[in-house]
């Protein structure tokens, strides 16, 4: 009865929907509303960026989001086709295949992209006429972020910063308004990078720039994939070695997460940092 | 050797200016750090100058020492004021080494990134020497093959960067040169490294300085000019590898060093080779200072190398008109040894091949399973609709560059030349980029600045040659200076990390991925006309290679032709880059391919090219869009794959 109240939903219709997402982070929310999508852009490479939830096999990788393959796309007759405002070039030729919903979540002025992909996954699941099992995803993700809180109140959380090596003199920081800085505010953990980056939350920065960060309790988390020849060459580096990093226990190396992502994904980031400070608090 | 001080006070004055700004910059960097090592407890900004601040100033006077003694060590020996480092493609080598390196070995580059770099800028100098010595070392021949080594591994070096974009991000950077340091430690191996050559290099000065009096001159005075060349490039290469595998590609310094050297006063050998290197020092450390300033303002990473080739790159354009190359126009050799083929025939095997390649390239795809498939079925419309547009699209812009091949090659009488030394295609890039980053990036905003980039490098081609009356050698180096100043702008975008520098890749790798029904259509009409323009120019095209005396002759304005079809050449590169991108070499093998298949007077040499570069450029579109299905390569890209192998094969039997 609560459905026939709410504002009818644009897609609603008979059978299951056959749904192509562009993005990762859609994709997963989608998983996470209950519904398997009929294909998604670069499929080869979801286990090496965002592991889980695990994308079920039957899934066809139509091509890369930037060059999606419309002769596949086209095989797989989809209802809906998911994209973000990245993919606005392709706007038109997706409209001509199928509707077209489009989520922002990463913009200019968007703000913090953990609100932003909150109220994409609502907007998402309204119009796929999910809300329920929006609401209850939603719900079970506030769980989740408030059970890592817990696990981590009263023990001596040290502020962390979060990178990717780019190589042995370079690195991406992590920081707002990216989802990362989100989901740490939101399991209570600080940043130790306390710079404003761009919009997608990161910075590049040299190594030796890690130095900015004064606090000597702080912890440096990396994400893979770390090239080969990082370790050994910051080894070697005296500026380094006098970083609260280099101390025993200061640097983690954690299996990858996506930084552009959604709900899940942040999810997925805050579990394995609330694993990480739980061993070692 | 005595040394005038008269001379030498010219150069020194130099050093002394670049040293004490740089002094003066550095010093600016430096100041917070030293007043404020009161802090006991944590002596963070102390270690801070101690392995980096100070690591980083040394790592740019080394490395520009390094460079600078390089290029002139190049130029010296080459006797071409255009060698360095970068324009010989020594750098490009070392980009390509790491990036196969990191994709297929990565052991390797765990265990020692400096040897895979030094392998590919060794292999890469072989190459473009190589060639140069079978050219006798003319000037203007091997900066152009160097140019298209840098071409090649750039295209090779973007496919893998395409296909793998996200983990070879650091590549960016490793391109574009970050002089950022956390130790001591490179600093100190380079400096061991360059002292070494150093040694070698006074050895070898007296012998080195007798060169300019010409080949047999010298000969007669007792140098062994071949093992003299032989020591003094594998100096000139090992200093670029040092530098190239320790901070990555930076660019120019070695050419323009030399240059200010040469500005300042130092006219013999020995003054240039002793200068050179303390200028180029003085001028990295200056420019990484300033640099480190402007950027701690901007709280923006940039890299140092491809700064230093913004503002480096356009010295090239400028010291163009004082290269001395004769008005070099000779006939073409391959023009003698006649096939006694009937070109009829061959244009009618020509055009069967062709007919073919499209049947192919329309009906067959790869479906959802991976399994191929022939154009059938209920969706086979909709599909066609998706496919024809690529289709032709790669069809037309393949047919114009090999036209404008044909054109550039016919004109300069060099088979080396093709539109991708134009500069044309790099301008549009240039048009995108902006698009890209500063305006609007809807796709109508990019073609509109694509061709806005095209026309005004066009343009400033032109303006610049005029004064040379077109001769075809400056207006080929013209364009190599602006490709290379692009390059660099590129460079500093991608290495930002910025999602749109993935479009900006994208672009540059010549997909026909964005065409849609209009634009082909629009695409082919362009080609159409311009190649029908080409057509009716076949006479000029016919006499303008037999050099002045001919054209007069017959009544032929030398400098309005030239501009008339070097305009043509411009618009048709244009036009094509604009879908199949700035890096294949269809321009090149076109016209070749159609001379070689007996195709000779320029009528029917046009049209085999065209027939030629399009059935290219849509086999290279087809193999890009089912080889790795449902991922696609650029069309542009599997072309210049094609491509490279045929040019080296080429160059080498054409010496």
């Amino acid at each position: 009865m609560a459905a026939m109240l709410a504002p009818a939903p644009s897609f609603a219709q008979q059978g299951p929907l056959r749904i192509v997402s562009l993005d990762y982070g859609l994709a997963s929310t989608l998983l996470s509303l209950g519904i398997t999508p009929v294909g998604i852009s670069d499929g080869a490479d979801w286990d090496k960026w965002v592991v889980e939830p695990a994308m079920p096999k039957s899934v066809v990788d139509i091509g890369s989001s930037y060059e999606v393959n419309f002769e596949i796309l086209l095989e797989l007759k989809p209802d809906i086709i998911l994209t973000t405002p990245y993919l606005d070039d392709m706007l038109p030729k997706l409209q001509s295949v199928a509707k077209v919903l489009r989520l922002e979540i990463f913009t200019p002025d968007s703000g913090p992209v953990l609100s932003s992909a909150i109220a994409a996954t609502r907007k998402l699941a309204a119009e796929l006429g999910r809300e329920t099992e929006g609401e209850e995803f939603l719900a079970r993700s506030d769980a989740f972020f408030d059970d890592c809180h817990r696990r981590l109140v009263g023990r001596q959380v040290p502020p962390v910063a979060l990178v990717s090596f780019m190589d042995a003199r370079h690195a991406r920081i992590y920081s707002a308004p990216g989802l990362f800085d989100n989901a740490l505010q939101r399991i209570g953990v600080r940043n130790a990078w306390t710079q404003q980056s761009n919009y997608w939350g990161f910075e590049t920065i040299g190594i030796e720039e890690l130095s900015r960060i004064a606090d000597p309790d702080a912890r440096l988390i990396a994400f893979e994939p770390v090239p080969p020849d990082v370790m050994p060459k910051l080894a070697d580096s005296p500026l380094w070695r006098e970083l609260p990093f280099a101390k025993p226990g200061h640097l983690s190396i954690l299996p990858p997460a996506l930084m552009f992502g959604m709900v899940n994904e942040a999810m997925r980031f805050a579990g394995l940092v609330t694993d990480l400070l739980e061993q070692q608090a | 050797m005595t040394l005038h001080p008269r001379d030498n006070m010219g150069p020194a004055l130099v050093v002394l200016m670049l040293l004490g700004a740089g002094c003066v910059a550095s010093w600016l960097l430096a100041t917070p750090a030293i007043f404020s090592s009161h802090e006991p407890h944590y002596g963070v900004e102390r270690m801070l100058l101690y392995y980096s601040t100070l690591p980083r100033l040394a790592t740019a006077l080394i490395a520009g020492a390094a460079l600078a003694l390089s290029g002139a060590l190049f130029q010296q020996v080459l006797r071409n004021p255009l060698a360095d480092p970068t324009t010989l493609g020594v750098s490009a080598g070392a980009n390509l080494a790491l990036v196969v390196a990191s994709l297929f070995l990565p052991d390797l580059l765990g265990a020692g990134r400096d040897i895979v770099a030094l392998f590919g800028s060794a292999i890469a100098a072989a190459i473009v020497v190589g060639l140069g010595a079978r050219r006798g070392f003319s000037p203007y021949s091997l900066v152009l093959s160097g140019l298209v080594l840098s071409l090649w591994c750039g295209g090779l070096s973007a496919i893998l960067t395409y296909l793998n974009e996200r983990y070879l991000a650091s590549l960016f950077i490793w391109g574009a040169g970050s002089l950022a340091q956390q130790s001591w430690v490179i600093p100190l191996s380079l400096s061991w490294k360059l002292a070494a050559v150093a040694i070698i290099c006074s050895l070898v000065i007296r012998p080195l300085s007798l060169l300019d009096l010409g080949d047999s001159s010298s000969s007669a005075l007792g140098v062994r000019i071949a093992r003299l060349r032989v020591v003094v490039i594998a100096c000139a290469v090992m200093l670029a590898a040092f530098v190239t595998s320790a901070v990555g590609v930076i660019g120019f310094i070695g050419l323009v060093a030399p240059t200010l050297a040469r500005l300042a006063g130092a006219r013999r050998p020995v003054q240039l080779i002793f200068w050179s290197p303390l200028i180029g020092a003085g001028l990295l450390f200056l420019a990484d200072s300033v640099l480190q300033l402007v950027a701690g303002g901007l709280g923006d990473f940039l890299p140092t190398g491809a700064v230093t080739a913004i503002f480096g790159s356009p010295l090239l354009l400028a010291l163009l008109p004082r290269l001395k190359v004769r008005h070099r126009i000779q006939q073409m050799p391959v023009g003698r040894r006649l096939r006694r083929w009937n070109g009829t025939a061959v244009l009618l095997a020509v055009t069967c091949a062709f007919v073919l390649l499209l049947a192919i390239a329309v009906l067959l795809g790869r479906g959802a399973d991976g399994s191929w498939t022939l154009l059938s079925g209920d969706l086979w419309r909709d599909i066609l609709a998706i496919r024809a547009p690529k289709i032709f699209a790669a069809l037309a812009s393949g047919a114009m560059l090999a036209v404008a091949g044909s054109i550039l090659q016919r004109l300069t009488g060099n088979e080396m030349a093709s539109p991708e030394v134009l500069g044309i295609s790099a301008g549009s890039t240039f048009g995108v980029a902006i698009a890209l980053f500063a305006v609007a990036p809807g796709f109508s905003g990019q073609f509109a600045f694509a061709v806005i980039g095209a026309v005004s490098v066009l343009a400033v081609i032109l303006l610049t040659s005029r004064r040379s009356g077109f001769a075809p050698e400056r207006v080929l180096l013209a364009g190599i200076a602006l490709s290379a100043m692009v390059d660099a702008v590129v460079g500093v975008l991608s290495s930002t990390g910025d999602p749109r520098a993935a479009l900006l890749m994208r672009w540059m790798s010549g997909s026909t991925y964005l065409v849609d029904g209009s634009m082909a259509a629009a695409e082919m009409i362009i080609a159409c006309i311009l190649i029908a323009a080409a057509l009716t120019a076949r006479r000029w095209l016919d006499i303008l290679p037999l050099g002045p005396a001919p054209a007069a002759a017959v009544g032929l304005s030398l400098a309005r032709s030239r501009l008339a079809l070097f305009g043509l050449a411009g618009l048709m590169t244009a036009a094509a880059t604009l879908t199949v991108g700035p890096l294949s070499f269809v321009g090149l093998m076109g016209p070749h391919l159609a001379r070689e298949a007996g195709l000779t007077r320029a009528l029917p040499q046009t049209i085999g090219a065209a027939l030629i570069g399009g059935s290219l450029m849509v086999a290279a579109d087809f193999i890009g869009r089912t080889l790795v299905s449902p991922y696609q390569i650029p069309a542009g890209l599997v072309s210049a794959l094609i491509g490279a192998p045929f040019l080296m094969l080429m160059m080498r039997r054409k010496a």
